[in-house]
């Protein structure tokens, strides 16, 4: 393998990472069954307030940031397996959002912005999201438009988790034309939210029209430095989130494959059935160890971390469609239908699909780091 | 504490570069003739002798069954030593090492199921390519279904006498020894009236006649059995345990289950690395095809393929990434890696445009029409060891709980 010779990773996971993944599979089981996920569609702010407190109490919303700020400080193996539970009960409590924003303002802030905001957002009495979305879809720090003027936000970021409900937003602005981070209170006068009517229930998201808006916050690094150590992380906590969605949706699937009888046996015994079900099982493994793998090289802090997080990304985002693509089809009319949960694993998996790059983009990007870039 | 390999990495990185000093020190000379690209499709005497003497020159350097006990003529290592042989004799392009199936397959399971006798015979000489294996289960109509076997092995006394007729016996023409499984007790239930030996080849009773591959080339046979004896000790583990012990050696053959004394099983010299290599050569629209757009992604898409097998082999080792489903990685390696194998070849063949319907002869021929000789050869991945199709249905039954199909 000539080309990937390099990647120098090794792949760990410890006992206590053992724990918290079986403390987070029977605590989400629990309180957030499929059941409860459902029974918060129709709700208006979408996610359980006693799920967050709880999240809280666990420690698990200041996973990522530092300890001296009342957060957990831990990694990105442990964030990826909270993502990957999350994602098996398509989890509508904005975690990951959470997780992220509160990176971002460990990563960026000053001493005296990380010692503000930090413990509020690591206890959960702030909740917080990343706003860096633009309405055209494009989705990197420099690509925003939103302007600082005079103290001022002018601007719009659309796709944003959690718009309705975040007390407080990371995003993206340009300040005497260079970019950072602002962070602004969802209450600021001169900033509105409209909630996007998603495809996924689930996860909550919506547009922020900042029309004279005042920040709380400029954080202090370069808005470039900050995306550089939350893409890899971001990437990976998706794609954990898509293998934990995957893998429930096979679950559901070849259980009900088991069961279901037509002909006179279980049309699990089908090989049409069976054999495209072991495709999604090959295809979900595979990108699990990428997942795992691109987690500890975060951790190690190895080079390989961006690329193999963009093939954890792309590669979990495709068995995340076959997976859920399967699960409709082998339900029969069944799984044409709301009672199945076979479309809520779907709506996740399409609106997850394009989120920090679908997978065409990162392919583009991993030729581009193994082959060398194109000549013009 | 963290479930990490067990070997120092200080240790092991120095008896990789030992391994990879000792291999350019002992690169074998150009043989003058063409090799096959895998032991299943050895052909000629001269492929056969100079292929068996590689291995035990590399046997004589210690590099073979590194890992197997020192009593039985192994080097008593701990694991993980024979797989940075297998990586850097792969890395450096050296041949194979010809008694696949003595090291692999055999060799294990007489390690797991041989008395102290049948170690003492066969195991030292499997590993100096002294004695060639092979592999007897498959019959005209006992393929995927192979319990469905009828040679029959009779006991008379201290011998056994066996009929009956096997095929695609890869290296059978070569062969000192062979894996047989024969059925010793017709009216037992299928699977429990077969046993395991532990053959001699060169005896009366046998006949070998060679058959052409799809390449063109030798190397499976078909094997006639007529009364053809052996004494009673070759029995390997109890009569009728021979089903058990089959499933053992598949488990070793589909890379299942780790102990090979090494032989690089897995590797053709094509990978990813030479499909970028091929792209960077080939023009397109009178740009080297690197930089099209498509070839790029679909090489992206073979790079992530193969980080992840890669990734998958490391998971296995760490049983908290594999506890929900721990014999998921362990079956499906075989498929995955055989398909992708298989579609990349395809690829290659496809990036050469019009050259790729040359083939091996035409000077024209892209890489001497290697690609398509490793395209043809890939087929044996999908096909031997339990059909792709096969495999499938043990994944689907034995890890997704899915009913049987019949
Ligand atoms: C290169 C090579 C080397 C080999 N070397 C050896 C050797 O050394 N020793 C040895 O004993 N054997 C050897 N084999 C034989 C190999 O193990 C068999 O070819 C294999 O098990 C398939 O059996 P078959 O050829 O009878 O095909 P069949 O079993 O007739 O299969 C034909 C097709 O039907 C499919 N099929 C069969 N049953 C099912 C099912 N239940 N569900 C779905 N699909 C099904 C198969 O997947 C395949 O596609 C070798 C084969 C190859 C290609």
């Amino acid at each position: 393998m000539s080309a990937l010779d390099s990647i120098s990773t090794r792949l760990a996971y410890t006992e206590d990472q053992a724990l918290l993944r079986d403390e987070a599979r029977r605590m989400l089981a629990t309180r957030s069954s499929i059941e409860a996920v459902r029974a918060l569609h129709p709700d208006p702010v979408g996610d359980d307030p006693a799920v967050w407190s709880e999240l809280a109490q666990l420690g698990w919303l200041g996973l990522l940031a530092s300890e001296e700020h009342g957060g957990a400080g831990l990694g990105a193996v442990e964030f990826a397996i909270l993502a990957e539970e999350a994602g098996r009960t398509l989890l509508p409590t904005p975690l990951l959002a959470h997780v992220l924003a509160a990176k971002v303002v460990d990563v960026g802030g000053s001493a005296a912005q990380r010692a503000t905001w930090l413990p509020p957002l690591a206890a959960g009495g702030l909740r917080a999201s990343w706003a860096h979305v633009e309405v055209g879809g494009t989705w990197r720090v420099d690509d925003t438009t939103v302007e600082e003027e005079g103290g001022r936000l002018h601007g719009t970021k659309a796709f944003v988790w959690a718009a309705e409900t975040a007390d407080v937003f990371c995003l993206p602005v340009r300040v005497d034309g260079e970019v950072r981070i602002a962070l602004v209170r969802r209450d600021a006068v001169g900033l509105h939210v409209q909630g996007e009517a998603g495809l996924d229930r689930t996860r909550r998201q919506g547009r922020i029209v900042l029309d004279g808006a005042a920040p709380e916050a400029l954080l202090e690094r370069p808005a470039s430095e900050v995306e550089a150590a939350i893409l890899p992380l971001a990437w990976t906590a998706l794609a954990a989130e898509s293998v934990g969605g995957a893998t429930a949706a096979l679950d559901l699937t070849a259980a009900y494959a088991a069961t279901r009888e037509q002909f006179g046996k279980p049309i699990g015994a089908f090989q049409a059935i069976k054999h495209p079900l072991v495709n999604v099982l090959i295809a979900t493994e595979q990108a699990r160890s990428l997942v795992y793998a691109a987690a500890c090289a975060i951790d190690q802090g190895n080079d390989d971390a961006v690329l193999l997080a963009r093939m954890a990304k792309a590669g979990s985002a495709d068995a995340y469609g076959f997976a859920t693509s399967r699960a409709i089809q082998f339900h029969g009319g069944f799984g044409f239908t709301e009672d199945c949960d076979a479309h809520l694993y779907r709506r996740r998996a399409l609106a997850s699909r394009p989120a920090l790059g679908d997978p065409d983009h990162h392919r583009a990007r991993i030729a581009d780091q193994i082959l060398g870039a194109r000549a013009p | 504490m963290a479930q990490e390999e067990i070997f120092t990495q200080e240790a092991l990185d120095s008896f990789r570069a030992e391994v990879r000093r000792w291999v350019e020190q002992n690169r074998p000379p150009d043989p003058g003739f063409v090799l096959p690209q895998t032991m299943l499709s050895v052909t000629t005497d001269d492929q056969f002798t100079y292929l068996r003497d590689w291995q035990a020159k590399v046997y004589d350097a210690g590099f073979v069954g590194v890992e197997w006990p020192v009593e039985y003529g192994g080097g008593g290592r701990p694991r993980g030593y024979q797989r940075v042989v297998d990586q850097e004799m792969s890395r450096a392009g050296v041949p194979f090492l010809i008694n696949l199936v003595g090291l692999a397959w055999a060799g294990p399971v007489i390690l797991a199921y041989g008395t102290e006798a049948q170690k003492q015979r066969f195991i030292m000489k499997a590993l100096r390519a002294d004695e060639i294996w092979c592999q007897g289960f498959s019959e005209p109509s006992a393929g995927s279904d192979l319990a469905s076997l009828q040679t029959r092995a009779v006991r008379n006394g201290d011998e056994w006498a066996v009929s009956g007729h096997k095929v695609w016996t890869s290296l059978g023409r070569y062969a000192h020894q062979m894996i047989l499984l024969a059925r010793t007790d017709p009216d037992a239930q299928k699977h429990a009236g077969i046993s395991f030996f532990l053959a001699p080849m060169k005896i009366e009773g046998i006949e070998v006649a060679p058959l052409t591959k799809l390449t063109g080339e030798g190397g499976f046979n078909q094997i006639f059995f007529d009364d053809a004896r052996f004494p009673a000790e070759r029995l390997l583990g109890q009569e009728g345990q021979g089903w058990e012990i089959a499933l053992a050696t598949l488990g070793f053959e589909r890379g299942a289950s780790d102990g090979a004394a090494g032989g690089r099983s897995d590797v053709y010299s094509y990978d990813i690395g030479a499909l970028i290599e091929l792209a960077r050569e080939t023009v397109r629209d009178g740009r080297p095809a690197l930089e099209d757009p498509s070839v790029r992604d679909r090489i992206a898409r073979f790079a992530t393929e193969a980080v992840a097998m890669r990734f998958s082999r490391l998971r296995t080792r760490i049983p908290g990434l594999v506890a929900d489903r721990p014999m998921a990685l362990p079956l499906m390696a075989k498929v995955e890696s055989s398909e992708h194998l298989q579609r990349l070849a395809d690829y290659g063949c496809e990036l050469q445009g019009y050259a790729g319907s040359l083939t091996k002869g035409d000077p024209a021929a892209v890489d001497e029409g290697e690609w398509q000789r490793f395209y043809l050869n890939t087929y044996s991945m999908t096909i031997a060891g339990g059909t792709s199709e096969i495999v499938r249905n043990i994944l689907g039954e034995k890890v997704l709980g899915l009913p049987k199909t019949r």
